[in-house]
């Protein structure tokens, strides 16, 4: 699915989050949204997720206006910085908690269910953890799950919120080439938002850097990695990319 | 910034984390409606009743020859029951947060025992120990030091419902707080009082005094344990005992006057411990915060 | 079993703070419990059953558990309702009542029973509408449906139900069942309030991401965290209802067999100067006590188990 995203800005009260910004995500892109913390890249994911609503400015999946569609119309496979999962249920049960939200004329039967599962816990590699509890798994595999459950829902986008900032080195790394691979496979349109410029490039096909000021957030370049590299468009990319 | 006004959206949007916004008025008109019938309605109801002949006449039933001892008793309980406690709860929050021994948790239970048990049980386990029909009781009346239905009984009683009251707040406060501030002070070549004093003391005041509020509180009030434990003697009759008393004998606007008295202590226990919770939220434990 | 029973350590101020905490837990807390049981065993088995297996006895305790037991469960819905509120919205008036919430643990018993009573008495404020107004209505109202409902209870061969309300809330059960709500108040919104601090949007977030409607968020995801906290709030609020007396003997009436707490039944043998009989009914009560505080502790241990918290 294709996002457009035009003279999105935010402000908090009267803190101002993001400036206009625009931004379009062809179909089936991998980006990343790359910048230092308050240069409202989180805020831009969660407002193409519907969990914030801009101050001015317009959403469009597709050509079509979604500024006014609420998160659950969104269908937005979302990961969450700290993965959220619900630590009440199983590994199981999360996964298969948005398709057991919805409701009864669209949900499909249980055993589809199971199956569906099952399945997604094989994409994660991990096929063996449906009855365990989150407290009982490592960073990266909670990670994994929380990618699953946001992919159960067949949803029509990817956003990830640092998906990789609370693991260690060498997790991190391999969860790369995993969502790399899960991309690859699902086809999905997926934003992530990181402030490592190396995870960035290395893993984006499209980098969108940000930088933060007085006025709030604001894009400074839009490019793949390699033209990002080459051809910096300003002091603060080349200063940032350096770093 | 920019012109906003023609982006404004059709429908205001409401967070995902909110419920919608009928249903959060009914269910704050539904909670202080609640709070308005159960809480406020016999706050007032005690006010009401108290002022009905006047302030004079509530004024008068206070200092009259029949409220006055019993008024004078609470204050005495209460000034030693609180220090006892205050000393206890300091003295098990240092034993049980500074040192590392076999079965603190069920120390811990210990501390907490009185909170579940009733205080009409309390007084009876108090009268079954130290009443005149005991060895140890009898011996102690004997030297002329009787317990039960007397002040040492009372205090006693007293001690024991509010017992877990101070150890509590303190607790946690110091499992937070660790060790390093001590230690360093002991490295530094403090005595052990010393310490105590100029270290763990300023950093565990404010978390006392929530105790000791709410320890002073419940030990004005309590009503059952002393009530067993007084037997009713007049010369052991505290402020709740006096009220029970004054509104069986049908002088209801006095029981009431001196109700409004303790209601009025009540109100100015929650008024500090609101204080507390704001101003120094960061100094007492964790489930006192966050208002 | 090589672990010492203290560690070394070098805080000072051992020997003191161990010595007047267990001095003051036996003085205090450890004899005076002690006695009781000594008393119950010198008692014996048989003397405590003698003394419990009475009508008055039986129906006194059915009476504070049955009653405490509801005056818990209302207030389990109204404290996690009064939790939510309290946490999660700002409006005129916030402060106030959450101070209101902790009145009842701040107002002496015996003052909340008066108060009780002038308000619910049939000449109190609310008691005068109740008795004149409302219960006729209700009383009314509820002729049909109880006739209809006989019918098929009689007809299975029961003794007909009465669903008619008492009269007066003072001097019958409603009376006590609303004091014991009163003092139980705190407990469950206390102890559920701080949990609904902590629970992180994130999680909220992701439900709503996942297609969960608000209802169903707070169904499956919010309330299942809030219910450890919640069931300890239940239990701590059953445990202070069961021994309550000082805010219950004023408004129950006290008469016994229909409205005689059992807290009360030991004042009276006291008075009495029956001290074996007033140690049976508390080694009752001690007993379900220490039941009830071992299924807190259970709850804490399954749910920190569970959830990785408590």
């Amino acid at each position: 699915m294709k996002i457009e995203i035009d003279e999105i800005s935010k402000a908090f009260g009267t803190t101002a989050a993001l400036t206009p910004v625009s931004l379009s995500i062809p179909s089936g892109a991998l980006v990343a949204l790359l910048g230092p913390s308050g240069s409202g890249k989180t805020t831009l994911l969660r407002i193409l997720g519907g969990l914030e609503f801009p101050t001015s400015g317009r959403v469009l999946f597709d050509g079509q206006d979604a500024t006014g569609l609420t998160v659950q119309q969104r269908r937005a496979g979302f990961v969450f910085q700290s993965y959220a999962l619900f630590r009440h249920m199983t590994v199981f049960e999360n996964i298969a908690y948005g398709l057991r939200a919805r409701p009864r004329a669209v949900r499909p039967p249980k055993a589809e269910i199971t199956r569906r599962v099952t399945k997604l816990l094989e994409l994660i590699q991990l096929p063996e953890i449906g009855a365990r509890y989150p407290s009982q798994l490592s960073g990266g595999q909670r990670q994994r799950v929380a990618l699953a459950r946001a992919l159960a829902i067949e949803p029509r986008m990817l956003l990830l919120d640092e998906p990789f900032g609370a693991l260690d080195a060498k997790v991190r790394k391999e969860l790369r080439q995993g969502l790399r691979d899960i991309h690859d496979e699902t086809g999905l349109t997926t934003v992530f938002v990181t402030h490592d410029q190396e995870e960035a490039m290395e893993l984006a096909d499209l980098v969108v850097v940000m930088s933060g000021s007085q006025t709030g957030g604001r894009i400074e370049q839009i490019g793949k990695p390699a033209d990002i590299r080459a051809r910096p468009a300003s002091d603060f990319v080349r200063s940032f990319i350096a770093a | 910034m920019s012109d906003l006004s023609h982006a404004t959206p059709a429908r205001r949007f409401r967070a995902p984390t909110e419920e919608a916004p009928l249903a959060r008025w009914l269910l704050i008109g539904f909670v202080t409606l609640a709070l308005a019938v159960l809480v406020f309605a016999p706050l007032i109801a005690i006010f009401v009743e108290a002022l009905s002949k006047g302030w004079e006449a509530a004024w008068k039933s206070l200092f009259s020859r029949e409220a006055l001892p019993a008024i004078k008793l609470t204050l005495t309980v209460a000034a030693i029951a609180v220090p006892l406690n205050a000393a206890f709860g300091i003295a098990a929050a240092w034993f049980i947060t500074k040192f590392d021994f076999r079965g603190k948790a069920f120390l811990i239970t210990l501390i907490d025992l009185p909170f579940s048990v009733s205080p009409v049980v309390a007084g009876l386990c108090i009268v079954l120990l130290f009443g005149a029909n005991t060895a140890i009781g009898a011996w102690l009346v004997a030297h002329g030091f009787p317990i039960v239905f007397a002040l040492p009984g009372i205090v006693l009683a007293t001690v024991f419902v509010t017992f877990p009251f101070v150890a509590r707040e303190l607790i946690p406060v110091m499992i937070e707080q660790g060790r390093a501030e001590e230690e360093a002070a002991l490295t530094l070549g403090a005595s052990g009082w010393r310490t105590f004093l100029t270290v763990t003391l300023p950093n565990i005041r404010w978390a006392l005094l929530y105790g000791v509020l709410l320890s002073n509180a419940r030990a004005m009030g309590e009503f059952g344990a002393v009530a067993v434990v007084s037997g009713r003697r007049e010369s052991a009759t505290t402020m709740p005992l006096k009220i029970e008393m004054f509104y069986n004998e049908y002088q209801g606007a006095t029981a009431f006057a001196m109700a409004g008295l303790l209601a009025f202590l009540a109100l100015l226990t929650l008024l500090l411990k609101t204080w507390l919770e704001n101003r120094h939220a960061g100094e007492l434990s964790a489930n006192r915060r966050g208002h | 079993m090589g672990r010492p029973v203290v560690h070394r350590s070098p805080m000072p101020g051992l020997g003191l703070s161990m010595g007047i905490t267990f001095t003051m837990l036996s003085i205090v807390v450890l004899l005076p419990i002690g006695a009781l049981l000594l008393q119950g065993v010198s008692y014996g088995a048989e003397g405590i059953w003698a003394t419990v297996n009475r009508e008055r006895v039986w129906k006194a305790l059915y009476l504070s558990f049955r009653l405490s037991f509801y005056a818990a469960v209302f207030n389990l819905i109204f404290g996690v309702i009064l939790a939510w509120v309290l946490a999660r919205y700002r409006f005129p008036g916030h402060r106030i009542l959450d101070a209101a919430v902790d009145l009842p643990f701040a107002l002496p018993t015996a003052v909340a029973g008066i108060a009780l009573t002038a308000l619910y008495a049939p000449n109190g404020f609310f008691g005068a509408s109740w008795t004149h107004t409302i219960a006729p209505a209700l009383n009314a109202g509820l002729a049909w449906p109880e006739a209809a409902l006989n019918v098929l209870v009689t007809g299975l061969g029961f003794e007909p139900w009465s669903l008619q309300v008492p009269p007066r809330i003072a001097y019958s059960t409603m009376g006590i069942f609303i004091a014991l709500v009163f003092v139980g108040l705190p407990f469950v919104a206390r102890t559920v309030q701080p949990v609904i601090h902590e629970i992180d949007r994130e999680v909220e977030e992701a439900s709503a991401t996942l297609g969960a409607s608000r209802l169903h968020t707070l169904r499956r995801v919010v309330w299942p965290m809030l219910l450890p906290a919640a069931l300890t709030g239940f239990a701590l609020s059953l445990a202070r209802a069961v021994g309550e007396y000082g805010s219950v003997i004023f408004i129950a009436g006290n008469k016994p067999l229909v409205t005689e707490i059992a807290p009360l039944l030991i004042v009276i043998q006291l008075e009495e100067f029956s001290y074996d009989g007033a140690a049976a009914i508390g080694i009752a009560m001690l007993v379900i006590s220490f039941a009830m505080l071992l299924v807190i502790n259970l709850i804490q241990v399954w749910s920190r188990r569970r959830i990785g918290y408590v």
